[in-house]
C-alpha cells in the first residue's frame, strides 16, 4: 500500500519533459490536432486587434489607425444595436426552451413506441428537414404564413380570425415564427442524442420499476427522464455558451425592413453596418463583444451546475 | 513527284500555321471576371466567346453576384480577392475607395488607343477625376451612355408609373397624367373586373421594398414634382446654386403617401407587398395580375415583361406613364412632367481592371477593348454574325427575320450565341452608326427603327394606333437637357455612408408603416417619421448640396 503510494508520487514527480518523452507516440499523434487548433482558433485572434482600429484593408493591421474604444462606443450608442442584442438573446432563449422541450418530448414518445417500423419512419421523417437549406425552409415559411397562405386560410375557415394575420410583417410575431420554424426544422435531429441516451439506460431499471407496479407514465417520470438528466445538463451548458448565436440565415432571409426592430440579430447587424459598409473594426468589435459574453455565460452556467452538484462540462 | 507535292503542301501548311501563331503572338490567358449583378454562365460552346478566344487568345471565368452586392464587395475587399475584370455594379464606389482598381489612364492615350480615347474624349470632364494627389484618374469606362448622334428614346427605360395595357384599353384609351387620374382608373377597373379570366384576384398597385430596389417605395415623389431621376434628392435646376434638398421629409411628399394610405384601405395595395422579395415580385408581375406599380423599366423588362410576352399575355404588359401631382397636392401649382432626361454617361459603372491584374495582363485587356471598339466587333456583339443572326438588305439596312429576332429574346439561345456577360459591362458604342458602310443604322438591335416597328406584335400596334402614337416614349414628354451635374444618383456618397444608410433605413422601416397606418394615426405617424429622419437627412442633404455643385463645376468650368 505505502509502497504503491510512494511509487505514484515518484511517477508524478518525474519531470514533465520526461513524461512527455515516455509518451512520444501519443504526443506525435496529437501534433496535427494542436496545429489545427492553433492555426484556426488561436492565430486568428490577432484579428481581434482590429476591434480597436479604424481598419482599412488597404493599410492592413499594421497601418490602420488605432481608435481605442471608439468602435464599441459607436455600437452601444445605437438603439438598433441594443435592439439586436435583445433580439439575439430572446430568440436564442425561445429556441433553446422550445427546442429542448419538444425534442425531449418527441424522444420520450418515440422511446415508448414498440413498433420498430413506425418508430424508424417517424424518426426519419422528423429529422429530414434538418438537411434542407435555410433558403428553402424560409421560402416555404413565407408561402405558408403569407396573407393568402395555408395558416391564414385555416384560421379564416375555422372563423378564428376575421381578416388574415400579417405574420410576416408585424414585429410581434417574428420571434414566435422563428421558434416554430426552428422546431420544425431541428426537432427530429435534436432527438437523436436523447434517444441514444435513453437506449443506454439499463433495461433492468425498467423491469424493476414495472415489477414494483409502476405504470408507463410512472416509468417515464422515474426511470427515463432521470436517465437522460446528465445528457440534458451537458447539452444545456453547451447551448448556453451559444446563446449569443441566435442564427443569421433565418433572420436575414425572413426579416424585412418592416419588422427590423424585432428581427435584426447581432450577426445581421454586423453584416448590414459592418461588412456592407466596410466598417471592419465595428464588425470585429461586435464579434469580440459576443465572444466575451458567451464565455461569461458558459462559465456561469458551468459554475451553477457545479454548485448544484450536477455534471459539468469543464 | 506526287509524293514531293504532298510533302511540299504539308510543309506549306506547317509554315502557314506557324506564321499564323507567330502573327498573333498572344499567349492564351484566362481572365477572371466579376459582375455586380446576377446572371447565368454562358454555354461552353458559345460562338462569340470562341471568336474572342481565336482572335485575342482570351477566355473568361465569370462570377456573378449571388446575394447582396455591398456584402459581397465588402468580403472581396476584406480579403483583397479581386478578379481581373471587376464590375462593382451600383456600388463600384466602394471598390474604388478601397483602392481595388487600376488607373486606366496608364494605358489609354490618343496614340496607343485612339478608339478608346475618341470614345471617352467628349465626356472627359465627367469621366476623369482627380485622386488625393491631384493626378488624373479614370477607373471605369462607362458601360453605357456614351452614345453617338441624336438621342434615341423609343421607350422609357428608367423610372415611371407603369400600368397594364388592358386597363387603358378597358377605359377606351384615356390620357392619364396625374396621380389621382391613375389611381382612379385602377380603382374603377378593379371594381368592374375584380379577377382575371382564371379567377385570380387583381392587385391594384405593387410596391417593391426589398434591399436596393426600394427606389420603388422612396423615389416617386421627385418625379411627381416634375424632375427626372436624381436619386434621393430634389434639385431646383432653375437656381444658380442647384438648390438640393431631400424630398422625402418635405410636406409635398406627404400627399403621395397619404394617397397610398387611402388606396391601401381601399384594398388596392396588399400588405404582402411590403415583405415581398424581388423574386416574389417578379413572379407576381409575371402572373399578369398586377395592374400597376412604380418601377424602372429595366428592373422587370427582361424578366416579368419577357415572361408575359412568352405566355402571349400582351394585354398584361405595361405602359410607362409620366405622372405628376394634381394641383391640389402642391398648392394649386401646375407641374410639368419630365421623366426622360438627356443621355448621360453611366459614370463609374462597368468593368474596371483590378490591382491584382499585372501590367502585361492589363495592357492585353485594354488592347482588346481598343480592337473591340471597331465597327466589326461592335456589330458582332450587338447584332451577331451576318447571315446567321441578322441580314443586310439591299439598302444597306441591318435587319432580322422574325425567327432571328425571336432568338434574341430567348435567354437560353443568348447563352449560346451572345457574349452579353462580357459585353454588357465593357465599353461600347451606342446611338447611331455615324460613318462607314452602315451609316445611319442603330448600333443596338432594340433601337433600329426596322426592328422597333417590324417586330411589334399586333396587339401593340393596335394599342398605339388608338393613341395615334408611333412609339412608347410618346406617352411621356421628350427628354429634357441634361443638367450640368448629370443625375444626382450617380454621386459617390461614401463619405456619408453611415448617415445615408440610416437615412434609407428609416424610410424602409417607417414608410410601409405609414402606408398601412389607420387613417386616424396617419398624421401622427408622418410627423414622427419626419422627426426621426431629420438627423440623417440633414447630413445627407448638405453633403449632396456640395457634391452636386462640385459635379456641376466640373462640367461648367470646362466650358
Amino acid at each position: 500500500m505505502r509502497n504503491n503510494k510512494e511509487k505514484a508520487i515518484a511517477i508524478h514527480k518525474k519531470s514533465v519533459w520526461r513524461r512527455l518523452g515516455d509518451q512520444w507516440q501519443l504526443m506525435l499523434m496529437s501534433v496535427p490536432m494542436l496545429l489545427y487548433v492553433f492555426l484556426f482558433n488561436y492565430a486568428p485572434m490577432w484579428g481581434w486587434l482590429t476591434a480597436f482600429q479604424d481598419y482599412k484593408p488597404k493599410l492592413g493591421l499594421t497601418g490602420s489607425p488605432w481608435v481605442s474604444m471608439k468602435n464599441f462606443a459607436w455600437l452601444f450608442s445605437r438603439q438598433d444595436f441594443l435592439n439586436s442584442i435583445r433580439n439575439t438573446l430572446a430568440m436564442s432563449i425561445i429556441n433553446l426552451v422550445l427546442g429542448t422541450i419538444t425534442s425531449i418530448l418527441l424522444a420520450v414518445l418515440l422511446n415508448e413506441v414498440r413498433n420498430r417500423t413506425f418508430k424508424r419512419t417517424v424518426q426519419t421523417v422528423t429529422y429530414l428537414p434538418h438537411f434542407l437549406s435555410m433558403v428553402i425552409v424560409v421560402g416555404m415559411a413565407q408561402n405558408i404564413f403569407a396573407s393568402n397562405g395555408a395558416v391564414n386560410n385555416l384560421l379564416l375557415s375555422l372563423g378564428l380570425v376575421k381578416e388574415p394575420v400579417f405574420f410576416l410583417g408585424e414585429g410581434k410575431y417574428f420571434w414566435g415564427l422563428v421558434g416554430v420554424i426552428n422546431v420544425w426544422k431541428e426537432v427530429g435531429w435534436n432527438t437523436i442524442i436523447y434517444i441514444s441516451a435513453m437506449t443506454a439506460i439499463d433495461p433492468c431499471l425498467h423491469e424493476a420499476a414495472a415489477i414494483d407496479g409502476a405504470g408507463r407514465f410512472q416509468r417515464i417520470l422515474n426511470v427515463t427522464l432521470p436517465g437522460i438528466k446528465s445528457t440534458f445538463v451537458i447539452l444545456l451548458i453547451m447551448n448556453i455558451g451559444h446563446l449569443m448565436e441566435a442564427g443569421f440565415e433565418m433572420q436575414y432571409l425572413l426579416g424585412s425592413s418592416v419588422v427590423i426592430d424585432w428581427s435584426q440579430t447581432i450577426d445581421v447587424f454586423v453584416m448590414n453596418y459592418g461588412i456592407s459598409k466596410q466598417q471592419y473594426g465595428v464588425a470585429t468589435a461586435a464579434g469580440l463583444f459576443k465572444s466575451v459574453v458567451a464565455i461569461i455565460l458558459l462559465i456561469g452556467a458551468n459554475t451553477i451546475s457545479k454548485k448544484l452538484d450536477e455534471d459539468t462540462l469543464i | 513527284m506526287r509524293k514531293l507535292l504532298v510533302a511540299l503542301l504539308a510543309l506549306a501548311l506547317m509554315v502557314t500555321l506557324c506564321a499564323g501563331a507567330i502573327a498573333e503572338n498572344l499567349e492564351p490567358i484566362t481572365l477572371t471576371v466579376f459582375r455586380g449583378d446576377p446572371g447565368d454562365q454562358p454555354a461552353e460552346d458559345n460562338k462569340i466567346y470562341k471568336l474572342i478566344e481565336e482572335k485575342f487568345g482570351v477566355t473568361f471565368e465569370f462570377e456573378f453576384l449571388a446575394g447582396d452586392l455591398d456584402e459581397t464587395l465588402g468580403l472581396k475587399i476584406a480579403n483583397e480577392d479581386y478578379p481581373d475584370l471587376f464590375d462593382g455594379g451600383n456600388s463600384a464606389d466602394l471598390i474604388i475607395q478601397n483602392g481595388a482598381l487600376r488607373n486606366l489612364l496608364d494605358f489609354i492615350n490618343p496614340e496607343d488607343t485612339p478608339r478608346l480615347w475618341a470614345h471617352i474624349e467628349p465626356q472627359k470632364a465627367r469621366l476623369i477625376e482627380q485622386d488625393e494627389e491631384g493626378n488624373d484618374v479614370l477607373y471605369i469606362i462607362p458601360n453605357y451612355g456614351l452614345a453617338d448622334g441624336e438621342q434615341i428614346a423609343n421607350y422609357v427605360s428608367g423610372p415611371a408609373f407603369f400600368i397594364q395595357k388592358q386597363v387603358l384599353a378597358w377605359d377606351n384609351y384615356p390620357q392619364i397624367h396625374t396621380l389621382n387620374e391613375y389611381f382612379d382608373l385602377i380603382e374603377r377597373f378593379i371594381a368592374a373586373n375584380p379577377t382575371d379570366e382564371n379567377g385570380a384576384p387583381y392587385i391594384g398597385f405593387d410596391i417593391l421594398c426589398e434591399d436596393w430596389r426600394h427606389f420603388c417605395l422612396i423615389n416617386p415623389v421627385q418625379h411627381l414634382m416634375g424632375r427626372p431621376n436624381d436619386g434621393e434628392v430634389l434639385i431646383d435646376v432653375s437656381t444658380d446654386d442647384f438648390k438640393t434638398e431631400t424630398f422625402i421629409d418635405k410636406p409635398y411628399a406627404k400627399g403621395y403617401y397619404k394617397k397610398l394610405n387611402e388606396e391601401f384601405h381601399k384594398g388596392l395595395i396588399s400588405k404582402d407587398t411590403f415583405v415581398m422579395n424581388y423574386d416574389q415580385y417578379i413572379a407576381q408581375l409575371s402572373s399578369g395580375t398586377v395592374l400597376g406599380m412604380f418601377d424602372q423599366y429595366w428592373d422587370f423588362s427582361g424578366t416579368a415583361e419577357a415572361a408575359l410576352r412568352t405566355a402571349g399575355m400582351d394585354k398584361n404588359t405595361y405602359v410607362a406613364l409620366g405622372l405628376v401631382y394634381d394641383p391640389e397636392y402642391v398648392d394649386g401649382k401646375e407641374i410639368e412632367e419630365h421623366y426622360l432626361n438627356g443621355s448621360l454617361p453611366n459614370v463609374r459603372r462597368g468593368f474596371g481592371i483590378s490591382v491584382n491584374c499585372d501590367d502585361e495582363k492589363a495592357k492585353r485587356i485594354v488592347d482588346m477593348w481598343e480592337e473591340m471598339l471597331s465597327d466589326e466587333w461592335q456589330l458582332i456583339f450587338n447584332w451577331g454574325i451576318e447571315g446567321e443572326d441578322y441580314y443586310v438588305d439591299e439598302n444597306g439596312r441591318l435587319n432580322m427575320t422574325e425567327e432571328q429576332y425571336k432568338n434574341t429574346q430567348d435567354n437560353t439561345w443568348k447563352l449560346h450565341n451572345k457574349a452579353n456577360a462580357f459585353f454588357e459591362s465593357s465599353p461600347k458604342k451606342q446611338g447611331w452608326i455615324m460613318d462607314g458602310q452602315f451609316e445611319g443604322n442603330a448600333w443596338e438591335v432594340g433601337n433600329q427603327p426596322e426592328i422597333v416597328l417590324g417586330q411589334m406584335v399586333d396587339y401593340d400596334k393596335d394599342f398605339l394606333s388608338h393613341y395615334g402614337y408611333s412609339k412608347w416614349a410618346d406617352f411621356v414628354n421628350p427628354p429634357i437637357e441634361l443638367a450640368p451635374y448629370g443625375e444626382a444618383w450617380q454621386i459617390d456618397y461614401s463619405p456619408v455612408d453611415i448617415e445615408h444608410t440610416d437615412f434609407l433605413a428609416v424610410q424602409d422601416q417607417r414608410l410601409p408603416e405609414i402606408i398601412m397606418a389607420d387613417e386616424s394615426e396617419f398624421d401622427a405617424k408622418w410627423d414622427a417619421f419626419v422627426e426621426e429622419i431629420a438627423p440623417s437627412a440633414s447630413v445627407f442633404e448638405s453633403f449632396m448640396q456640395d457634391a452636386v455643385l462640385k459635379e456641376a463645376q466640373k462640367v461648367l468650368g470646362n466650358e
